[in-house]
C-alpha cells in the first residue's frame, strides 16, 4: 500500500524519460499497470506503447465496444487533469500527455477501420511487399466515374440529360456500395482470421505466411474500400 | 492550417487539366493513388522526339494533391525523358510549401509522373515512336 516516502530528489524531466520499469518518483520497480503500486503516483504512458496495450487490449481485431468504452471513462478517470490540480506539476504534466494518449488510442480503436489500418502499421513492418500495385482497373472506374459526375455538374439538371446522368450515377452509386458492404465482410472475415491465428500462438512457417497473408489482404481490401468509399461520398454529395 | 498562396493559386487555376487518348502516339499514362486518404491521380505526358511537348492531369483528392499534379505538368513541359526522371517530390514541397502532413501528395505526384515515363517508354519499346 501507499508508503509515501518523502523525497528529497528534484523531479525533472530526465526523470519522467527513465525506463518505464521503475516508478519516476520512488524508484520502486513498476509492477502496476500506470500507478506505483508503492507511491501511488500516476506513471507516464511510455511512449512505445501501442494503443491496444494502452487500453489494455491485445492486439486482436474483434474488440467488444462496451469493453472497450468501459475501461476508456476508467482510465480516462485515473488520468483526468482535473484531479490532478492539487498535485505536483510532475504529476499533472503526467496526467495531461496521459490523457492525450488515451484519447487518440480509443479514438483510433473504435473505429474497426482505423483499428485495422492501426494495427497494420504496427504489424506491417516486417510483411515484404506490403504495398500492393495500384488498381489500374479501379482506377480507370473512377476516373471515368468522375468524369460523368463532371458532365452531371456542368449539365442542366431538370433537363433530359440531367435526369439521364443522375440515373446512371445513382445505379453506380448502389452498386459501389454493394461492393463495399462486400469488401467490408471480407475485412470483418479477415479481423476473424487474425485473432484466431494469434489465439493459436504457433511460431511455424505455415503461420507466418498464414500471418504475411492477413495483413497484405487486408492491405489491399482497406485501400480499395478507401478508393470507393471516397467516390461513394462523392456521388452521394452530387446527386443527395 | 492554411495552404500557402502556390497551393491555393494552383488550386483555382489548375494549369493542364484534362487528359490525352490512352492509345495515342507518343502518350504514357501514369496513375496512381494514396491508399491512405484515396485520393486518385492521372498524369499524362505527350513525348515527340524525346522531349515532352505537353502534359496533362487529373487528380481526384485535396487541394495539396491538385496542386502537385499541377505543378508537376508544368515542370514536365519541355523537358526531355531524362530531364523528367529527376524531378523529385521535395522540390514539389519546397515550391508548394508543403506541410509534413501533405507530404504524401508531392509522393504520388513524382510516382505518377514516374508511372507516365515507364508507360511511355514501355509504349516506345514495342512500337517505334518517331514523330518527325
Amino acid at each position: 500500500m501507499a508508503n509515501d516516502q518523502p523525497s528529497t530528489r528534484p523531479e525533472t524531466r530526465h526523470q519522467l524519460q527513465m525506463a518505464r520499469s521503475m516508478c519516476w518518483h520512488c524508484q520502486s520497480a513498476m509492477s502496476g499497470e500506470y500507478f506505483c503500486e508503492r507511491c501511488v503516483k500516476v506513471q507516464p504512458v511510455s511512449k512505445d506503447t501501442d494503443y491496444f496495450t494502452c487500453l489494455g487490449f491485445p492486439r486482436r481485431l474483434t474488440l467488444d465496444p462496451k469493453k472497450l468504452e468501459a475501461k476508456f471513462y476508467e482510465l480516462s478517470r485515473a488520468f483526468h487533469p482535473d484531479f490532478y490540480q492539487a498535485k505536483s506539476p510532475t504529476e499533472q504534466t503526467i496526467s495531461l500527455g496521459n490523457a492525450a494518449v488515451l484519447n487518440t488510442a480509443y479514438r483510433t480503436l473504435r473505429d474497426p477501420i482505423q483499428r485495422a489500418e492501426y494495427l497494420l502499421a504496427l504489424e506491417a513492418g516486417s510483411v515484404k511487399d506490403i504495398r500492393t500495385s495500384p488498381p489500374a482497373d479501379l482506377f480507370e472506374e473512377i476516373l471515368e466515374l468522375q468524369d460523368t459526375l463532371e458532365q452531371y455538374r456542368a449539365s442542366d439538371r431538370e433537363s433530359d440529360e440531367g435526369h439521364r446522368l443522375r440515373a446512371t450515377l445513382q445505379t453506380e452509386q448502389q452498386t459501389l456500395e454493394r461492393r463495399r458492404e462486400e469488401m467490408e465482410s471480407q475485412i470483418r472475415q479477415l479481423f476473424t482470421d487474425w485473432d484466431q491465428l494469434q489465439d493459436r500462438g504457433e511460431a511455424t512457417s505455415q503461420a507466418r505466411a498464414e500471418r504475411d497473408r492477413i495483413l497484405k489482404r487486408m492491405r489491399d481490401l482497406l485501400s480499395h474500400r478507401t478508393y470507393i468509399n471516397n467516390i461513394v461520398n462523392d456521388l452521394a454529395a452530387t446527386i443527395a | 492550417m492554411a495552404y500557402s498562396n502556390k497551393v491555393v493559386d494552383h488550386f483555382n487555376n489548375p494549369r493542364n487539366m484534362g487528359s490525352f487518348k490512352k492509345d495515342e502516339e507518343g502518350v504514357g499514362t501514369g496513375m496512381v493513388g494514396a491508399p491512405e486518404c484515396g485520393d486518385v491521380m492521372k498524369l499524362q505526358i505527350k513525348v515527340q522526339n524525346d522531349t515532352i511537348v505537353d502534359a496533362k492531369f487529373k487528380t481526384f483528392g485535396c487541394g495539396s494533391a491538385i496542386a502537385s499534379s499541377s505543378l508537376a505538368t508544368e515542370w514536365l513541359k519541355g523537358k526531355t525523358i531524362e530531364e523528367a526522371q529527376k524531378i523529385k517530390n521535395t522540390d514539389i514541397v519546397q515550391e508548394l510549401n508543403l506541410p509534413p502532413v501533405k507530404i504524401h501528395c508531392s509522393v504520388l505526384a513524382e510516382d505518377a509522373i514516374k508511372a507516365a515515363l515507364a508507360d511511355y517508354q514501355k509504349k516506345s519499346d514495342t512500337q517505334p515512336v518517331d514523330i518527325k
